[in-house]
């Protein structure tokens, strides 16, 4: 049990950090929310920089996508990182390196990021599918409240999807969960760095509002989960997605966005309701991600009847002297 | 980043269940029903076993007699001793996780050779005395008052919320002894038998669990100045050294994870594992209890990695009650079914947020340490 990371890991946090830093990710997410653009050019800089084959790598694997799938989150950069890099290799052998959506059958519903996705990935229950997105499959779905590009699957194109197999549907679902609980811890870090920044400079009754006590308790409550969120995420991809740890690690994350966000607008006031302020780069995207896979209730129920069935209690209880 | 343990820390893990349930036998319910004194003798002998295995003092250093274990083999020990029925060392896990540790860096060599032997050997029951009437969150703000005369201290005042006191030697007491500096800089540690002249004990009847609250009272008592351990004035110090080993000593998630386990065997013979909200609520709790193990797990490491302590440790603690808090949740849709049977199997609920630092102040060293926001004009300051 060592719960550090190594110097390899270290360096390669430092270094998507910097990549990040450089392509002025945040910034540009919100210039191409007038489009509902994506950012290609950040997908190009993290496959040159060797991101986009770390899950796989000789001397690295889930646990360094994970670290890089926090960066990205918490910088607000555009990208299908985790679904190509996480999710798509377990079912397809390599990361493809074009946009990844995921999505659930009968994906009658927006598809998150569903509007440039050139693969979807499609849970059918025992099967997984695959869908090459041809032109015309996808409509852009309106999303004037929602921090992701959507697309909405066109009526006849699941038809074309192909099967992956018996058994792909659960390695789709287990690391979708992981990548699900990625993206969500990074995007709360992103919102709560920059409230607990804000606190500390916005000025009311004469002094920084975050000396208040009334917010100081409620931001390290905040702390306790989106810390607690992190390490279960991360040992998640420690165990290659095991299905229970994958589905306590999505049920966490989940169940918190929503608290996270709505308290971050809270401490902000009016500014955070801005667009000129970036804080609903990250709180509008936490909405889409809590609910999807069938949001925390889903995942916890996942959880629980993984960890409590007769079975496993019956083994856990012999365990015990 | 590895969360595996260790083949030699599953190993050690193994026989220490083993030995557990030699020592205890394999349905051992707690000392529930035992007279003090009955209680005493049963969690002073099972402490002699841990002691004759060197379990007892595994974590400390070699040259006190300990076994320089890891810190992860802390955590092992921790989290097996815990258990629903109890605590099988009884208040002895003190005297190990923070006591003698105390005495190790701010002890005399005479107060080490006298306490360190009887202490490895679970020969020796302390009372912890901070609490007071008007000095609760507010620990600094203590008055029992201590004047030194002679070799002597005299000791005024009283204590509250004291527990043990029935079956302890010593009393491990914060007392004041410069009125004149405010707050924290005035205070010391007095080791003090509890057969001191001037010291009476008033029993405070509590509802919650088996523990019975005590109120000491001190008149002109008297203990030697060569019982104060650290400086004069300096007690703070030894306090905040002595907590930081308090505050993850008990593996509160495992406590948790136990009632979680019971009350998902009744929602399985009670066929409710079906009911969405069930599941949700088990699932949820799970979440918590998993991750207050992480964090816990996070601080056990920094601490093997020789990390000062950090604010992370106020983390783990906040978790570890929420966690108890969701289970006691779980408990209100699963134990419904037993009608009122079920009341009073979630106990922890109402005592796990005030225990070993109330919540609120570990929220506050969270905001202050681990965010870095400025102390607020009102709140601790400490």
């Amino acid at each position: 049990m060592d719960l550090t990371p190594t110097t390899q890991q270290q360096q390669i946090v430092d270094a998507v950090r910097t990549l990040l830093e450089r392509h002025g990710a945040a910034a540009r997410a919100k210039a191409l929310l007038a489009t509902d653009g994506y950012d290609h050019d950040l997908d190009a800089r993290l496959d040159e920089a060797g991101f986009t084959d770390i899950a796989t790598g000789e001397e690295t694997g889930p646990v360094e996508a994970a670290l890089v799938t926090l960066e990205i989150a918490k910088a607000a950069g555009m990208s299908a990182y985790a679904a190509g890099e996480l999710v798509a290799p377990k079912l397809l052998g390599a990361n493809p390196k074009i946009p990844v959506a995921l999505t659930r059958a009968p994906a009658d519903f927006p598809i998150r990021l569903g509007r440039h996705a050139k693969l979807i990935l499609i849970d059918a229950g025992e099967e997984a599918e695959l869908l090459e997105v041809a032109a015309g499959d996808v409509e852009p779905v309106d999303t004037d409240q929602v921090g992701w590009p959507m697309g909405r699957l066109a009526p006849g194109a699941l038809a074309r999807a192909k099967g992956l197999g018996p058994g792909s549907g659960a390695i789709l679902r287990r690391w979708w969960r992981l990548a699900l609980a990625l993206e969500t811890v990074g995007t709360m870090q992103g919102a709560l760095d920059l409230t607990v920044g804000y606190v500390k400079t916005r000025e009311q009754f004469g002094r920084p509002i975050g000396e208040f006590q009334t917010l100081q308790h409620r931001l390290s409550e905040l702390v306790v989960i989106v810390e607690g969120a992190r390490w279960l995420a991360l040992e998640a991809a420690f165990r290659d997605a095991d299905p229970l740890n994958a589905a306590t690690a999505a049920g966490r994350a989940a169940g918190a966005a929503s608290l996270v966000a709505r308290e971050c607008h809270q401490m902000h006031g009016a500014i955070g309701l801005t667009r000129e302020y970036p804080l609903h780069l990250w709180t509008t995207r936490l909405g889409p991600l809590a609910v999807e896979l069938g949001g925390p209730s889903a995942h916890r129920r996942e959880a629980a009847r993984l960890r409590f069935s007769p079975e496993e209690i019956g083994v856990r209880e012999a365990y015990w002297r | 980043m590895d969360f595996d343990w260790t083949a030699d820390d599953i190993e050690y893990r193994a026989a220490l269940r083993r030995f557990l349930r030699d020592a205890l036998g394999p349905d051992w319910k707690g000392y529930k029903g035992l007279a003090p004194t009955e209680y005493k003798a049963a969690a002073g002998a099972f402490c002699r076993r841990m002691a004759e295995r060197g379990y007892l003092t595994q974590s400390w250093p070699r040259e006190y007699g300990g076994g320089d274990a890891s810190a992860w083999r802390a955590a092992i020990l921790s989290e097996e001793v815990g258990s629903p029925d109890g605590e099988p060392r009884g208040s002895q896990y003190m005297n190990v996780n923070w006591i003698g540790p105390a005495i190790m860096r701010f002890g005399t060599p005479e107060q080490k050779a006298y306490f360190l032997p009887k202490i490895s050997a679970g020969d020796i029951t302390f009372s912890q005395g901070f609490s007071e009437p008007d000095a609760g969150s507010d620990l600094a703000s203590l008055r029992t008052r201590a004047v030194r005369d002679g070799d002597d201290y005299v000791v005024n005042g009283e204590k509250i919320w004291t527990s043990h006191t029935a079956i302890a030697e010593w009393l491990f007491l914060l007392v004041r002894t410069d009125p004149g500096e405010k707050r924290s800089k005035g205070i010391s540690v007095l080791l003090t038998p509890m057969d001191t002249p001037g010291l009476t004990i008033n029993k405070v009847a509590g509802f919650v669990g088996e523990s019975a609250f005590s109120n000491p009272v001190f008149t002109d008592m008297r203990v030697p100045a060569a019982n104060r351990l650290g400086p004069e004035n300096g007690g703070w110090a030894v306090v905040r050294y002595a907590l930081a080993f308090e505050r993850i000593g008990v593996a509160h998630y495992r406590h948790a994870e136990n009632q979680l386990n019971a009350l998902a065997r009744d929602a399985n013979v009670r066929g409710l594992m079906d009911d969405p909200a069930v599941q949700a609520k088990l699932g949820e709790a799970w979440e918590a209890v998993e991750a207050a193990r992480l964090l816990y797990f996070r601080v056990v490491d920094l601490r093997a990695h020789d990390s000062p302590p950090t604010a992370d440790s106020n983390v783990a603690r906040v978790a570890g009650t929420r966690a108890y808090q969701i289970v006691a949740e779980a408990a209100d849709l699963v134990l419904a079914e037993h009608g009122l049977g079920g009341v009073g199997r979630s106990r922890f609920n109402l005592t796990a947020g005030i225990t070993s630092g109330a919540t609120e102040i570990q929220l506050d060293q969270i905001a202050t340490r681990f965010l870095d926001l400025p102390r607020p004009a009102v709140g601790a300051r400490d």
